[in-house]
């Protein structure tokens, strides 16, 4: 059922798609009613707020999964930077760190570095598209997320890499005054991620910078974040402040800490478990204590577009 | 400390207590936390584990404070309590064993993991701890003798090095949340075997003494 009229918890930020149009009425409430506490936190005007409404791309609209509830994308999260608790995440983030305005710089072997506020960046790249991804975390659970953004592909076909650039190295922003995560732990801050120059330039590869049409809350990744859904959560990175196109293979934090259970690749693959847990199945965000599992599909579904970028690859000792 | 003591004694004030966990689990619920809501079973799955490896602390924790603090009236109530304590430990970790079944959501996939040591800790100790609960009631002492029974319950330290490991494999990085929970624990057991080892050397240094005196 389409709901046109504005609802009084709706922000002023109009959407392509708001929460309201993937669900039923019924649904929506119930989704509304059980988190309205969380309302609070997250959403408010920040992060990099132009380039709304942005426009669906109905090439990435995966029919017959329904989109978890907004409240549950953003009040379930993994930002080791904040808090190892999921639920404390929305909480901490929302308490002083600004992410508007925000500089991102793309630099390495590329013929035309940039250093960039993230709104005049979308503005370069055309605008915002929504696009909705499966989101499978290594932890065994999965979402499904409409993803507010553009696609990477088009920032590397205006930064012009060189013959050099292989990988693509990606850096989240380093503030302990802000991030009381910082502080301390055993993780070599700043988090790090990277991708092949190939897998960077897939089109499934999105920058995103909105979720179901607003700014994208800071817990989730505020202002600009790394969108590679047929990899595990922890390859999209949150919060970039730095790109770099690079000859060596970046490592990445995950594989750093603990190179026997988190691998550069982490491609979602049902076959092969994780040390401590199988792959094959996961826990669907939202769906409740009764609720079965779902099958974890290769590639977390995405076979298709990625499948050729590991031909001959063996998945087992490259995970 | 004394009257606090006396009030914690009473048997219904204990029952109270040892259910105060579950009573607090509701709190999320009725708060409409979305870190319950997200993925009820992993949160519950979480939560009553903890509770169990608390109370399993507290009663691991018992002897070596009497030994530390023999004339303490509240260290002289958790030791009159002892055995109720143990058996809510094994309730929880029921409770944790059963959300586990359903966080796995069937047979099939229950059954998958048991070949990860991160889950066969887990249900070997549970299996353990369903041994002391059995036997933890006067009669398995007649039928056992004092001295089996008591040899049969040492398994509890068998079990702490099962938790330990279960904890620390739960855990992403590092081992903080597991050194919270036991190294409490740890430095008590350590004090005790250390007055233990002074007062065997002293007996030892007593007899070999006693000729010249």
């Amino acid at each position: 059922m389409h709901i046109s009229k504005r609802q009084p918890w709706n922000l002023p930020e109009s959407a392509a798609t708001p929460e309201a149009d993937f669900i039923n009425r019924r649904r929506f409430l119930k989704a509304v009613g059980l988190g309205s506490g969380a309302l609070l936190g997250g959403s408010l005007a920040r992060a990099a707020t132009s380039g709304f409404p942005s426009k669906v791309n109905a090439d990435y609209r995966l029919e017959g999964l329904e989109p978890t509830a907004y409240d549950l994308i953003k009040g379930y999260n993994n930002f080791y930077e904040f808090s190892y608790d999921k639920g404390e995440v929305q909480e901490l983030a929302n308490k002083g760190w600004e992410t508007e305005p925000w500089e991102i710089q793309v630099k390495g072997h590329v013929a035309n570095p940039l250093k960039i506020d993230v709104n005049e960046l979308i503005a370069k790249m055309g605008g915002i598209e929504q696009r909705v991804y499966r989101f499978r975390c290594v932890e065994a659970w999965s979402m499904v997320i409409p993803w507010d953004g553009f696609a990477l592909s088009k920032l590397i076909d205006l930064v012009e890499p060189t013959d050099k650039a292989k990988y693509v190295k990606f850096t989240t922003f380093y503030d302990p005054k802000v991030a009381p995560g910082q502080r301390g732990g055993s993780i070599d801050w700043p988090y790090v991620e990277g991708l092949t120059i190939e897998e960077a330039r897939n089109e499934l590869s999105f920058l995103a910078t909105g979720i179901y049409g607003k700014a994208i809350p800071n817990q989730n990744g505020a202002p600009i974040r790394l969108v590679v859904p047929w990899k595990y959560g922890f390859k999209s990175i949150k919060s970039i402040v730095k790109i770099e196109f690079t000859s060596k293979r970046p490592l990445n934090t995950w594989q750093d800490l603990q190179p026997k259970e988190y691998g550069f690749y982490a491609n979602v693959n049902p076959n092969v478990d994780h040390p401590r847990w199988s792959q094959a199945t996961e826990r669907v965000i939202g769906s409740g204590f009764f609720s079965k599992r779902k099958d974890t599909l290769m590639f977390n579904g995405y076979e298709e577009q990625v499948a050729h970028l590991y031909e001959g690859m063996d998945l087992k000792r490259y995970y | 400390m004394a009257s606090l003591a006396r009030i914690l004694r009473k048997r219904w004030i204990l029952y109270i207590l040892l259910c105060l966990p579950m009573a607090y689990v509701v709190v999320p619920v009725l708060q409409s936390d979305t870190k319950y809501f997200a993925d009820p079973a992993k949160y519950l799955l979480d939560y009553v584990g903890l509770a169990a490896t608390w109370l399993f602390v507290v009663v691991l924790s018992i002897t070596p404070l009497r030994r530390i603090s023999p004339k303490s009236a509240l260290v002289n109530t958790l030791a009159y309590h002892r055995r109720q304590i143990g058996v809510s430990v094994f309730i929880y970790a029921a409770l944790h064993f059963l959300i586990y079944y359903a966080y796995t959501g069937s047979w099939a996939e229950f059954v998958k993991d048991w070949d990860k040591l991160f889950i066969l800790s887990g249900i070997a100790g549970f299996v353990l701890l369903l041994v002391l609960a059995i036997t933890s009631n006067n009669r398995s002492v007649r039928a056992l003798g004092s001295k089996n029974w008591k040899r049969v319950h040492r398994l509890a330290y068998l079990i702490m090095f099962l938790l330990i490991y279960h904890q620390a494999a739960q855990e992403k990085t590092g081992f903080r949340e597991t050194a919270q929970v036991f190294a409490p624990l740890l430095i008590l057991q350590t004090w005790r075997l250390g007055l233990y080892a002074r007062k065997t050397l002293r007996a030892k240094n007593a007899t070999t003494d006693s000729p010249n005196s």
